[in-house]
């Protein structure tokens, strides 16, 4: 098939753009493409979509492609444009732009018969719609919400949605597309807004949620609806995938590394978990499931005790992390620091330069990289979790030894 | 769901095609700006030929359209659903717009639905008064060209008044906070939550400061790929402009370039990832980890 810019099915593109933006150190050899054709047209077609963030470099293994955006001066996120790029026919866009041409105002209703009518004018015998095309044509656009049905007595009439005036949602749009969730749906409705100056722009930004758009919006419209789903699922070691049937309660997302994953319960199991959205794919609503509420509590429960996305209640779960900071004259704003950066959990003053941090968690390790950011104060350590305690504090030993401060302690 | 051609980049174009060829004289070259402005690099050797050889019969050859009104379409139901969710964001308050009427809209998620778990808690006041009338002043400010004059409390709890040219708001989704970035004055940015009064500035100036230009540094990282570092540390620093490098399967090298403002988040950011991250370069930087190992290897941990 003739190469095209435009694409049917995103999770290929999904991958490739993870491989080049993420990771970036994979070669043409790296990649199990099923031919180097199948590679070179991705790379092509990502090239024609973020040309500008595209960067090359030659290894003695090959030729290097890689993603690179400061996203603190990129104002829109330049992975949306993969999500417009779904490819079409020949029919699909003309029958487009002639159906809205004729329906061009809401009062205008037309029955079946006369929408065939009326596009067979415009094609002139270029290339004509069957009665069934449009039909289909016409229930796609009912269920996207863009045409409405409305029955007189027996007879069927269709006309176009009434219009929305988002004209003065430039801002709202513009800062809501990069600070709310599938905000890739915002970049859709810049799109139709005029030109204007775009006065935001954003620190700490991940841009890698774009990927999982999809998959972030399924869920929401089933959490919505409180339906189970089933998903194709990638575990974390595996590229093997299995189908999982959940209850979706909740999307946990991360502003410190721009994971976001699904806390759902898994009835089989009969236990919440939690599912990477990055890992998912083939998102199918089921039915709807009865037990949403009461599954939804348990999360809500669970949730006082959760520092990330663990929320797996074993028997007697719970794991005791304690450790105590010190603090010199004039610094506390280490203390506002623990304040603000706590998930859960509370803080004790011992005495004027000594504070105790005290949690309850599901997990321990959770939370290690979050009290490494407090070495160079930390004096004491109370971890239940023996096995984690020890760990930390044999990483402390190693960190040592890797700058080269295990023997004497000069600069 | 969202993968759909209704939103495509090509639909987009061909519609300011059609826009633009109704125009009386227009051009080629300005059917095909239509392109560029619209759709991907390579597209320009796609859309307007497709429409010029009657593949896509919407073109008559003169190049006026076939269609008599100017092409638009209604938002779709997902378009609705979303915007219907902005309406539950308590940040949708700093806006002073009217909603369009989406009453029989059903929102696609709700504050119920998710939650940033990592959020820091000291979050800018999206509720407060003074805090949504100092936003709309700024953001009139910054569309319009004023100045405006400002008195907040400094780092060191002295109240200072500033005057400046507010350019463009940064939100950190991090810290829950939006800073206004400045020129005309000394300082580059302010934090909005810190501003106690403001004001547009109807004095002359003078507006002879501008802000240190902000400096980029560069550092070399190593990750010992244990307990799965690798992708946890190419994802938490995935927002730099950055380079990966492969060294073996346990070792990478990443080089990032980072704002020297944020060098001490940085500092605390690297050792979060304890010895499964090795900064190699520059010396200085390497320091900056050495001396917190110093400080807490006197602390003698328990």
């Amino acid at each position: 098939m003739a190469y095209s810019e435009l694409v049917k099915n995103f999770e290929k593109v999904r991958a490739y753009m993870r491989e080049f933006y993420v990771y970036g150190f994979k070669n043409r050899k790296e990649y199990d493409a099923k031919s180097a054709r199948t590679y070179d047209d991705e790379r092509r077609r990502i090239e024609s979509w973020l040309g500008d963030y595209m960067r090359f470099t030659q290894t003695p293994e090959g030729k290097r492609v890689f993603l690179s955006v400061n996203s603190r001066t990129t104002q829109n996120n330049p992975f949306y444009k993969a999500w417009k790029a779904k490819s079409f026919t020949d029919g699909d866009i003309t029958l487009h732009f002639i159906l809205f041409d004729i329906l061009h105002s809401p009062e205008i209703m037309k029955t079946l018969s006369e929408l065939v009518e009326e596009i067979d004018k415009y094609s002139e015998g270029d290339i004509s719609f069957d009665e069934s095309t449009i039909r289909k044509k016409l229930k796609e656009y009912t269920v996207e919400g863009i045409i409405e049905v409305h029955k007189q007595g027996r007879k069927v009439l269709y006309s176009r949605a009434a219009d929305t005036d988002i004209s003065a949602l430039s801002d709202v749009i513009d800062f809501f597309s990069e600070a709310a969730p599938c905000g890739v749906i915002g970049s859709f409705l810049s799109d139709k807004q005029i030109e204007h100056q775009n006065i935001f722009s954003f620190k700490h930004h991940y841009i890698t949620q774009a990927m999982d758009s999809d998959i972030l919006a399924e869920l929401f419209s089933a959490i919505a609806e409180k339906r189970y789903v089933t998903a194709d699922y990638f575990g974390k070691h595996s590229n093997v995938s299995y189908t999982l049937k959940l209850v979706p309660l909740k999307i946990y997302i991360s502003s410190q590394n721009g994971r976001q994953n699904l806390i759902a319960f898994h009835e089989k199991a009969n236990r919440l978990n939690s599912y990477r959205l990055d890992y998912m794919s083939n998102i199918k609503q089921e039915e709807v499931c009865p037990g949403f509420e009461k599954f939804r509590q348990k999360l809500s429960k669970a949730e006082s005790h959760m520092w990330g996305v663990n929320c797996r209640q074993r028997p007697n779960a719970l794991e005791h992390v304690e450790f105590e900071i010190k603090i010199a004259d004039n610094e506390e704003y280490i203390i506002r620091r623990l304040e603000r950066e706590k998930r859960c959990g509370r803080i004790e003053k011992i005495d004027e330069h000594r504070y105790l941090f005290i949690a309850d968690v599901y997990d321990t390790a959770e939370m290690t990289p979050w009290i490494r950011t407090f070495i160079s104060r930390i004096t004491k350590l109370n971890f239940s979790n023996r096995t984690i305690e020890n760990r930390f504090k044999e990483d402390i030993l190693e960190m040592y030894r890797i700058y080269g401060l295990d023997g004497g302690d000069t600069l | 769901m969202i993968f759909s051609e209704l939103y495509s980049a090509y639909y987009n174009a061909v519609a300011g095609i059609l826009t633009k060829a109704a125009e009386p004289g227009v051009t080629e070259k300005e059917l095909q700006n239509q392109v560029i402005k619209k759709a991907f690099s390579e597209s320009i050797l796609t859309i307007l030929p497709t429409l010029k050889s009657g593949r896509w019969p919407l073109l008559k050859d003169n190049l006026s359209p076939v269609l008599s009104h100017a092409p638009a379409m209604p938002l779709t139901l997902l378009q609705k659903r979303w915007l219907k969710s902005l309406t539950d964001d308590p940040r949708i308050r700093l806006f002073n717009i009217s909603f369009p009427d989406l009453e029989d809209v059903k929102p696609l998620f709700t504050c119920e639905d998710y939650k940033i778990y990592d959020q820091y808690s000291d979050g800018d006041p999206y509720e407060d008064e003074e805090y949504i009338k100092h936003f709309r002043l700024i953001l009139s400010a910054i569309k319009t060209e004023r100045p405006v004059k400002v008195t907040m409390t400094n780092r060191y709890g002295k109240e200072i008044t500033v005057r400046f040219f507010p350019k463009r708001f940064e939100y950190s989704l991090k810290d829950d906070k939006f800073r206004v970035i400045a020129t005309g004055c000394k300082f580059h940015q302010f934090n909005l939550g810190r501003i106690k009064t403001c004001e547009y500035y109807t004095g002359n100036g003078p507006w002879n400061e501008t802000p240190e230009a902000a400096q980029i540094k560069d550092l070399t990282l190593t990750i010992t790929n244990r307990r799965n570092a690798m992708e946890r540390a190419m994802l938490h620093f995935a927002h730099f402009e950055k380079t990966a490098e492969k060294i073996d399967e346990m070792h990478y090298i990443l080089r990032l370039k980072y704002y020297a403002d944020d060098e001490t988040e940085l500092v605390i950011r690297i050792l979060s990832f304890g010895p499964h991250i090795k900064v190699e370069e520059p010396e200085s930087f390497i320091n900056l980890i050495k001396e917190r190992l110093i400080l807490q290897k006197k602390c003698e941990i328990k």
